[in-house]
């Protein structure tokens, strides 16, 4: 391997913060050197991935570096005529049928119609049009719902979605549709990817981009898997830390019967000294979770870290609200989270109308659920902290707050739209013990040092 | 072993079919003398793979099994106390500076896996499996073995490795280990095996099944592994699975004909009542196709 690439595929793997030591790079050169017949990014990606998860930003990486060289972009821009040669290819037989492409690139996938071959999807990109919405400034998230859009994906999944629900599909077919959507989106945010990194100069677009920093309500499937075992993993740190309980006795207090038992063994001459087990630190928690379209994706990941931590506290309590409360506990006892996923659609039922109220709400809970509530309760509330501009009902936060040990609020939204005008955090958080943004996993996983 | 291929083919017939990436990345590991931590989902493989590595390789296997509170007394050494108490209550008139040094000597000390495996004149395998169920605390004291393939011991000083052992990690990923273990190792992900080579591993562990059965069987798994259940069943159970549809006399398998043979493959009664309804859906899908 050329040794400019080398170094530049170490500094670009640093920069997306995987952990590459001078031993790592000494135990390539030595393998790179010693095993020349073996594939060198297989011994490259075999000695400097050492985490599961680093694996995909490796490929993204790699990628960029080796296997999309700018002379590829240039061959596809502009002029879109390799697009059209593949309009001409189309089978039209597929599923989808309805409509034609009217984007730049002019490929529609639902004249594509049958399921898209691996080595298809590349040439259907429309590179010209990623390079043009790139330039001009647009939003990541946003170029890549705009490709889509452009290249009819939208139309295409819902052709297949309503034959799957008509019963129309097999099951294989379904899946094997399900494979080429992950991989039509993957290809379109890697391009874009090489695209950003080229046009900044830079590894940022990579960084940004890293599931621990991403909107938590923009992570792929994939990269939510990747964010709940993480979640699942804090837990069990969690699980392990001394509750504030125990501070003073760090190690819990002395268990005679383990003791005994123990020395049992050396004839009662020799003994250790063992401690109880700790119990879990605080009497109670609730939870009070906004389910308002915008923040869905947001309570998925909070309810199930609550799921995790669930064996920490003695009661937990879960409510849903948008202009009223409704009582969801008995199902965060469960791991799958189907029933809570259901609940949080299911919020037509149960409401007045589509807009939260958290006035209402914080009235409803203190005149309603409070006596109910401990004192040495903690409550943590999600919610962006719009009210649509309805009256606050500050009064009611205030009561909730002096009958509760703690109020922690985790919103969404970055800290400078709390300012907003229809934005109630402005008056919120003076009752709040600490508010917190809660936008990434890496956000959830400050939180969960802080507040559990 | 000169290629991956040639450990891939050792291992094959050791019984153990391993694709082309991890059997690299094996490679690589032993060719740099540096533990192999192998992750991935419970009943994928992964202390299967070091059984058979330890075949292969004709090296003894010391085996240490991971649980939350183990210490190094279990895993390292420990004194053996009543011996010393035997010395001490014997040697009441000898010269106790003589004594207090002896009772710390080799003769005194009880070796553990991790220990037993630095010691061995002979070449060994040492498998740590399931770390991430240990504390954190015995996962730093890992770092010395992991790096130097020595120990120290308090009293008696360091102990290093007589022949480097192969040191096989295993976890099922319920926790996170630090940069600095993962930094000590390379690092391979398994997971699930393909249809093609499921039906590979049936074919050799299990010949007496029927082609028909066996492929049905594999066909059958891969379908159930793409549903949403807690646990999705291990190639072990794919293997029971099949045995347990020979014993009832199937020579291949209808989707109307499982119920009752599904806690073989699943262990959570949700996921049983899951595919049991998904079953019915396959079955009509089925008679829909003929």
């Amino acid at each position: 391997m050329d040794g400019w690439k080398f170094i530049g595929l170490v500094h670009a793997l640093r920069q997306v913060s995987v952990s590459i030591s001078s031993q790592d790079i000494l135990d390539v050169q030595t393998c790179l050197a010693r095993f020349p017949d073996l594939a060198e990014k297989q011994i490259i990606k075999s000695i400097f991935i050492h985490r599961p998860q680093d694996t995909e930003i490796f490929e993204a990486v790699w990628g960029i570096l080796l296997e999309y060289p700018e002379s590829s972009l240039q061959e596809y821009s502009e002029d879109g005529t390799i697009n059209s040669v593949l309009e001409e290819a189309q089978d039209s037989s597929g599923t989808g049928g309805q409509g034609l492409g009217h984007g730049t690139g002019g490929v529609s996938l639902t004249v594509k119609g049958n399921i898209l071959e691996a080595s298809q999807v590349s040439n259907l990109i429309p590179f010209a049009r990623l390079e043009e919405l790139t330039s001009s400034g647009v939003e990541f998230e946003d170029v890549v719902k705009t490709i889509l859009s452009e290249m009819d994906y939208y139309t295409w999944i819902n052709a297949y979605d309503l034959a799957d629900q008509r019963g129309e599909l097999s099951e294989e077919t379904w899946y094997e549709h399900q494979d080429s959507r992950a991989f039509l989106v993957r290809e379109i945010r890697q391009r874009l990817l090489t695209v950003q990194v080229g046009n900044e100069n830079s590894w940022e677009p990579l960084v940004r981009q890293h599931w621990l920093l991403k909107s938590l309500s923009t992570l792929t499937d994939r990269e939510k898997e990747l964010v709940k075992s993480s979640i699942r993993k804090w837990a069990r740190k969690l699980a392990m830390r001394p509750g504030s309980r125990w501070k003073n006795s760090r190690r819990g207090t002395i268990d005679i019967s383990r003791i005994v038992q123990q020395s049992v063994q050396w004839g009662g001459l020799i003994f250790h000294l063992n401690y109880r087990q700790r119990i879990p630190r605080a009497s109670e928690l609730v939870v009070l979770c906004d389910v308002s379209n915008s923040m869905a994706a947001f309570v998925e990941f909070l309810i199930y870290l609550v799921t995790c931590l669930r064996a920490r506290f003695r009661k937990i309590r879960v409510f849903f609200f948008i202009d009223s409360v409704w009582d969801v506990s008995e199902f965060v006892c469960d791991d799958d989270l189907s029933g809570v996923k259901q609940e949080i659609k299911s919020w037509g039922d149960k409401v007045s109308s589509g807009f939260s109220d958290y006035g209402a709400v914080f009235r409803e809970l203190a005149e309603n659920r409070l006596r109910e509530v401990s004192t040495r309760a903690t409550l943590v509330i999600l919610g962006d902290g719009k009210n649509n501009y309805r009256p606050p009902q500050t009064e009611y936060l205030a009561q909730i707050s002096e009958k509760v040990r703690n109020v922690f609020w985790l919103n969404p939204l970055e800290v400078q739209e709390w300012n907003e005008r229809d934005n109630m955090m402005k008056e919120y958080r003076n009752y709040c013990s600490k508010v917190y943004r809660c936008r990434s996993a890496s956000d959830l996983q400050r939180i969960v040092q802080d507040v559990f | 072993m000169i290629s991956p291929l040639d450990l891939a083919r050792v291992l094959e017939e050791e019984g153990y079919l391993i694709d082309e990436e991890a059997a690299t990345t094996l490679f690589l590991a032993l060719a740099l003398e540096k533990p192999c931590l192998i992750e991935g989902p419970a009943g994928v493989g992964k202390t299967q793979l070091a059984l058979a590595l330890a075949r292969a390789e004709k090296r003894k296997l010391i085996r240490l099994q991971c649980y939350e509170g183990l210490d190094l007394s279990k895993a390292l050494y420990d004194w053996n106390y009543a011996k010393q108490l035997l010395r001490l209550q014997l040697a009441k008139t000898e010269n106790w500076d003589k004594i207090k040094v002896d009772l710390f000597s080799k003769e005194f000390l009880l070796s553990r896996p991790l220990l037993e495996s630095i010691l061995s004149p002979e070449p060994v395998l040492l498998l740590i499996d399931e770390l991430d169920k240990s504390d954190e605390e015995f996962e730093s004291f890992l770092l010395e073995l992991l790096a130097e393939f020595q120990v120290t011991i308090p009293e008696l000083g360091t102990i290093s490795a007589k022949t480097k052992p192969v040191v096989i990690l295993t976890s099922n990923n319920t926790r996170d280990f630090s940069d600095a273990l993962r930094r000590r190792c390379i690092h391979i992900y398994l997971t699930y095996p393909s249809l093609e080579r499921e039906i590979t591993i049936l074919r050799s562990q299990a010949p007496e099944l029927s082609e028909r059965l066996t492929q049905d069987v594999c066909g059958f798994v891969a379908r159930v592994r793409k549903l949403p259940l807690q646990k999705l069943p291990s190639v072990s159970e794919t293997l029971d699975f099949a045995r347990a549809l020979k014993a009832l006399q199937k020579v291949e398998l209808n989707y109307g004909e499982l119920m009752g043979t599904l806690s073989v493959l699943l262990k959570y009664p949700k996921d049983i009542a899951k595919l049991e309804e998904r079953l019915r859906k396959w079955e009509t899908e089925a008679q829909h196709r003929f």
